[in-house]
């Protein structure tokens, strides 16, 4: 359970922190952050329950993606604006690192293993993110439709 | 709308797509942006945008521009900024001339996070990996600052070089030489988390993400390109934390 207090919070603070050095919009970085937290926590809960690589990966950007989508209709703003603040707590770097410096020091089936293990997270996250697109287009439009509906009717008071 | 002259359009197309490409949008988006504005204007546009260049050319007549784009790090303000103006653009709420100026503007002068909060924000990036590894709360108190410093020198050496990947290069061997010797003199439990955690700001892992959906999207060139310089950027990395490591081990003998 503390797990999940302390996953929320960092991920949260994580995902705000790469907002800032990306520069992100002002008005998305809270919503990227709440994002990036939930995610993070998804992640958290599915690799107790599974111990691979790819589920907790997918999971975890399954919900990135979705809810970017939803966000990016709610505050208006291209959605990548929420994938990459969002995926950094997720993304294969420190893997991508590892096996590099193994590659360096002349490990090279290390490097080889670690090189694959990266590739298998980011097709993962890349799935993902097709996956929840998909979905999003199925059943986001409505809320598109409603969103439009309420700015006509204010521009029309 | 016969006042504008086609070459301007296309011009004006394609600063767009070079400012939405260098800021860090996907290629996909980037086209469809430029295509919409070409639309709204009456001049159909055709856009091929890659990682080092951006193709516009009208459909009407033979206009065709070419545009080099060095591709650099995410400003995503920029991004949004330009989105917003096509979306205005494209339901006639602002006029050319304004699109033109403000695109202008756009490319000059943005907002931008102050110094002390971009490195805040860097120390934040830092924490999470920590939580993985179960970390003493001190190796992540460390894993903040170290951070910082990674960030700050691969930064202030970006300023002062052209040259691609010593940045980030030298940033992880400050970064790994500083861990170093925090784990020689026993401060930190285990230098090597405190560096993984802290290259995090570092690392190439979004851009190595978002080439495997531009490649499952079909773009396969820019995925490609972006794949390799994140593959050679993680190369820098780890050819820096090593030197790094020799450094500290030579010195201190451990």
């Amino acid at each position: 359970m503390m797990d999940i207090v302390y996953g929320f919070i960092f991920g949260f603070l994580s995902s705000v922190g790469f907002g800032i050095i990306t520069n992100n919009p002002r008005r998305t970085l809270i919503p990227s952050g709440f994002v990036g937290a939930i995610a993070w926590i998804v992640y958290i809960v599915v690799g107790w329950y599974n111990h691979g690589l790819v589920m907790p990966n997918l999971m975890g950007s399954i919900v990135i993606g979705i809810l970017g989508n939803l966000c990016a209709i709610l505050f208006r703003s291209p959605v990548n604006i929420f994938y990459v603040p969002c995926l950094v707590s997720l993304v294969p770097g420190a893997i991508l690192y590892d096996s590099m410096k193994n590659f360096a020091l002349g490990k090279d089936s290390l490097a080889a293993y670690g090189f694959i293990k990266a590739l298998t997270v980011g097709m993962s996250l890349a799935v993902g993110f097709i996956i929840a697109e998909v979905i999003a287009n199925k059943i986001f439009p409505p809320v598109k439709r409603y969103m439009s509906q309420r700015e006509n009717r204010k521009k029309n008071d | 709308m016969g006042t504008i002259s086609e070459r301007d359009i296309v011009t004006l197309c394609g600063q767009v797509g070079t400012i939405l490409l260098e800021n860090g949008a996907e290629t996909a988006r980037v086209e469809n942006t430029v295509e919409y504005i070409g639309r709204t204007i009456d001049l159909p546009v055709v856009c091929h945008a890659t990682m080092t260049g951006i193709f516009v050319s009208s459909e009407k007549s033979a206009a065709t521009r070419i545009f080099k784009v060095r591709v650099g790090d995410f400003n995503l303000q920029k991004v949004d900024e330009i989105n917003t103006l096509s979306r205005q653009f494209s339901r006639h709420e602002i006029t050319y001339d304004k699109l033109k100026k403000e695109v202008q503007k756009v490319d000059t002068e943005t907002p931008d996070f102050s110094w002390v909060i971009k490195c805040i924000g860097a120390g934040l990036v830092s924490m999470p990996p920590m939580l993985l590894f179960k970390a003493t709360w001190k190796d992540l108190f460390l894993g903040f600052f170290v951070g910082i410093l990674g960030y700050v020198v691969s930064q202030y050496v970006g300023r002062h070089t052209t040259t691609a990947y010593i940045p980030v290069a030298m940033g992880s061997l400050v970064l790994s030489t500083v861990a170093h010797i925090l784990g020689v003199t026993n401060i930190a439990n285990d230098a090597n988390y405190i560096i993984i955690s802290a290259l995090m700001p570092l690392v190439p892992g979004v851009p190595m993400t978002n080439s495997l959906r531009e490649i499952i999207e079909r773009n396969t060139i820019s995925g490609a390109v972006r794949a390799i310089d994140a593959i050679m950027s993680g190369i820098s990395i780890g050819g820096g934390v090593i030197i790094g490591q020799i450094l500290v081990k030579t010195v201190f003998g451990g």
